[in-house]
């Protein structure tokens, strides 16, 4: 973003986080915990149960799982909607490869999309072996006291810090 | 249940609202926060867990709501951690901020989003040979801190202790918010 320009009216944390807790507790009380690689699972079952019905029956993470229909479903269509409708309302303009990116690695779509793909790839194959990510298990795992999301939210703060160091290096710091 | 649809929908809306709104989709400012830059977003992550954790408290007196532990894997929730970080570093996108960013109509996104599907449909393959593998071995079962200290409340309590001074400590070590 132009540096002439006034910075994105992005909210403050401490109103955003009252915010999403309210969210959050809404959820809790009229359907039970937020999740959103489950999501996932629901969209590809419902992909791929009208083309191959044996092989979703078959494999037992998919019987497991909710499919379209259910509410992990809606929520993470809803999300897309959501993130529609608020960046069309935001006055920063949406960008395909991040400023700090660019600097970095140049302005390549394929090389960004190549890494957002494989990074896709990574935390859902990783949500999937431990049953949640970023909401489903860090954060309504530690809302619910439980240990699984406390030490797996210690593990990925530590490792896309590390990760990111590595990913920038000193990029990163420059030009603020 | 198409109340159970009406629901997700609209609570997913109101989500990715604020996710975006807190800056939480742009991998920009995720990466910034990575790299101890801006302490905006993980302060607001950890704010949320805290108020929510007493919100519950007081959804479970009132018997409102239905939860669910997921069990803890030493070595499966071990991998699937650093894996996730790993991938969320580079990348700057959770599975959650993937919707939300894609929604946005960020191309890097739906890219995340494609990988995702495709992350998630080669685990469903090796689900059968890895959870008894990985997940089964080490599972220590649905544990909570409410086992380690006693009550429900005074878990409760050393939880936010823990997250308050998280969030005090990265508004000290992280260059801004």
């Amino acid at each position: 973003m132009d540096k002439n320009q006034l910075s994105p009216p992005y909210w403050k944390w401490v109103s955003a986080a009252f915010a999403l807790a309210g969210i959050i507790v809404f959820v809790f009380a009229t359907f039970g915990p937020p999740a959103s690689s489950s999501g996932f699972v629901a969209v590809l079952k419902g992909a791929i149960a009208p083309v191959a019905p044996d092989y979703v029956e078959a494999k037992a993470h998919y019987r497991m799982s909710a499919g379209p229909g259910a509410w992990v479903f809606a929520f993470v269509l809803g999300m897309a909607i959501g993130g529609f409708i608020a960046a069309r309302t935001f006055p920063a303009p949406v960008r395909d490869i991040p400023e700090i990116w660019e600097k970095r690695f140049g302005s390549s779509r394929i090389k960004r999309y190549a890494a957002t793909f494989a990074g896709g790839f990574v935390i859902l194959f990783a949500s999937r072996l431990t049953g949640g990510c970023t909401l489903g298990l860090f954060i309504s795992g530690s809302t619910q006291l439980a240990v699984s999301g406390l030490y797996f939210g210690v593990l990925i703060f530590a490792f896309a810090m590390l990760t990111a160091r590595i990913v920038y290096g000193r990029a990163g710091k420059e030009g603020q | 249940m198409s109340s159970q649809i009406w629901l997700g929908l609209l609570s997913g809306i109101a989500f990715g609202f604020v996710i975006q709104r807190v800056g939480a989709t742009n991998p920009d400012k995720m990466a910034r926060a990575h790299l101890m830059i801006e302490g905006g977003i993980p302060r607001f992550m950890l704010l949320a867990v805290l108020l929510s954790a007493i919100g519950l408290l007081g959804l479970d007196v009132s018997g409102v709501g239905r939860t669910l532990i997921i069990p803890a894997s030493l070595v499966a929730t071990g991998i699937a951690g650093v894996l996730f970080g790993i991938g969320w570093g580079l990348c700057g996108y959770c599975p959650g901020t993937t919707w939300a960013a894609a929604g946005e109509g960020r191309m890097d996104a739906v890219f995340a989003l494609l990988g995702g599907l495709a992350g998630t449909a080669l685990f469903a393959q090796v689900h059968e040979i890895l959870i008894p593998l990985l997940h089964a071995p080490t599972n220590l079962g649905q544990i909570t801190l409410a086992d380690w200290f006693g009550s429900e409340l005074a878990a409760a309590v050393v939880l936010v202790a823990v997250f308050a001074a998280s969030i005090l400590g990265i508004g000290m070590l992280w260059e801004r918010d």
